[in-house]
């Protein structure tokens, strides 16, 4: 018997990096689970992978916008009768730079991406949730929503506001079956991070992608990157019916980076 | 064949409550446990709950008393060979008072059942982790190890430097294999606060009831947390996923601690 059994579960983004392992710890765990992503091709393929059969399903759409965000909660009752969990999980960063160089693109860019997304898409689970009095809102959120760190100012400005969204929604739910938490993890070595990464270390005035690595692993007590399955394992707890009483957590993943 | 098969957890003050929660959720997945409390008619009781033959033992003593928690590290490996995971549940407070009135009897004893207990437990646990480079050490902190209550800073004071000390030593051995995590829990109706809990209610001018309710109030589900969250927890901790947390101080609180 499963963590989550009889349990539906949507995750944005999904495909890959976090929401992927997020994804295949749910099916694990007895879950029907929707993913998401841009490309429907590399969605399919990413089912086909995670071999989950009629249990999992895929949503298209861009997780920066407000449609795709609100669409996935509709699709994930459509298809599988309700939503038990949401897991508002993509976010990420294009073009960073310093303040004095950020392009109002890239700040807008991840405003959507990393606070916008996950307003809409708890909004829209919560809607869906509170009639039900029984929920789970999982956010994936950062390390850098407790710190901050030259050349990554959007990325650190709305990892720190969505974690400010769990407490205030927490509180609103509290009573209700519902819990809000965020998971804060170090960094990780993730596709997205090796696709990005070169770039976001430029900006942060780094001599390498591996310096990045690095200065991340340095900063932590273990001395080592994290991994994705450390990150699902937290997820898998805090969406099971026994973690009724763990709300409005900032829970970190992290190695012992944060200080508080 | 559970996760924790082949490995062996001491915990302190594991006859009862919180202690004996995580006590059963590590038996479950297959630990070897040496459980300590002051009580032995409790230590009796917990090992027949638990069941589970040879794989648990118990050994009479206090957390205030240094020479018990060295010799709960010794009696450990003595019996099985090494220590993989240290809990502590020692803790409580007596005689509270505002500071204005609180007297040095009682922050001695805050302070030796909360912290001198974690310290001396961990310097004695350390030992034998280090060279075996694995640990899982957790310490059941509180709420009160982040915010403060007036009238009871023989407990927050102690709470707080738990606190401070899983940084620390979660920064001294982060590369040796070792976690060190403080969980701070909101007040559950457990046979510490059940027996410190009149007491400390009365000292704030309330009945035990009023100060349950004082402390479900200030979460956001507005109820108590229960030992078996607690459990939960730890049992994430000790996992193989535990590897890459650390240094934390969890709230298990329903929402009450600010950070």
């Amino acid at each position: 018997m499963g963590k989550l059994e009889g349990k539906v579960a949507a995750i944005t983004g999904g495909t890959r990096s976090i929401g992927r392992a997020m994804a295949e710890a749910f099916l694990r765990e007895g879950a029907q689970v929707v993913v998401n992503g841009r490309d429907a091709a590399k969605g399919e393929q990413a089912l086909a992978e995670m071999g989950g059969g009629d249990n999992i399903a895929f949503f298209a759409g861009d997780a920066s916008t407000q449609e795709t965000n609100e669409g996935i909660v509709d699709f994930a009752v459509e298809r599988f009768g309700k939503l038990d969990i949401m897991c508002c999980n993509s976010g990420g960063v294009r073009e960073t730079a310093p303040v004095a160089q950020m392009s109002d693109a890239e700040w807008a860019l991840e405003i959507d991406w990393n606070l916008n997304s996950v307003f809409w898409s708890m909004r829209r689970a919560l809607q869906h949730m509170i009639p039900r009095e029984t929920g789970r809102i999982l956010v994936t959120s950062s390390v850098e929503g407790k710190l901050g760190k030259p050349g990554i100012p959007g990325y650190v400005a709305t990892k720190h506001a969505v974690n400010g969204l769990v407490k205030s929604a927490a509180q609103e739910v509290g009573t209700l079956g519902i819990t809000v938490n965020a998971l804060l993890p170090g960094l990780i070595e993730t596709d997205i991070v090796r696709e990005t990464g070169p770039a976001s270390a430029e900006m942060m005035g780094l001599p390498s992608y591996e310096a990045m690595l690095e200065l991340f692993s340095q900063e932590s007590a273990i001395q080592a990157l994290n991994t994705v399955e450390q990150v699902a394992a937290a997820a898998v707890m805090f969406a099971s019916d026994a973690a009724a009483n763990l709300t409005g957590c900032l829970f970190a993943v992290d190695g012992g980076t944060m200080p508080y | 064949m559970g996760e924790l098969s082949g490995q062996v957890a001491a915990i302190c003050g594991g006859t009862s409550g919180v202690g004996l929660a995580i006590a059963q959720a590590f038996a479950n997945d297959g630990a070897s446990l040496m459980l300590s409390g002051r009580r032995a008619e409790k230590g009796d009781s917990a090992l027949a709950e638990l069941n589970i033959g040879d794989r648990a033992a118990y050994v009479q003593g206090d957390g205030t008393d240094k020479a018990h928690c060295e010799d709960l590290i010794a009696q450990t490996v003595a019996r099985y060979g090494k220590i993989d995971i240290l809990v502590n549940c020692a803790g409580g407070s007596k005689d509270n008072a505002p500071v204005a009135e609180l007297s040095d009897d009682a922050m001695e004893f805050g302070m030796n059942v909360n912290f001198w207990s974690s310290f001396w437990l961990t310097r004695a646990a350390l030992g034998h982790m280090i060279p075996q480079n694995y640990g899982r050490i957790i310490y059941i902190s509180s709420v009160e190890g982040k915010v403060g209550k007036p009238g009871l800073a023989a407990y927050v004071a102690p709470k707080h430097a738990v606190n401070a000390l899983t940084k620390t030593v979660a920064r001294e051995v982060g590369t040796l294999g070792i976690t060190v995590n403080a969980l701070c829990a909101g007040a559950m109706d457990t046979p510490m606060m059940r027996e410190s809990g009149p007491e400390a209610a009365e000292s704030l001018g309330m009945t035990y009831e009023d100060l349950l309710g004082w402390f479900a109030q200030e979460s956001a589900t507005k109820r108590l947390v229960t030992v078996e969250d607690c459990a939960m927890v730890a049992s994430l901790l000790v996992s193989e996923a535990g590897a890459g947390m650390t240094g934390g101080m969890i709230s298990i609180d329903g929402g009450t601690a600010p950070y």
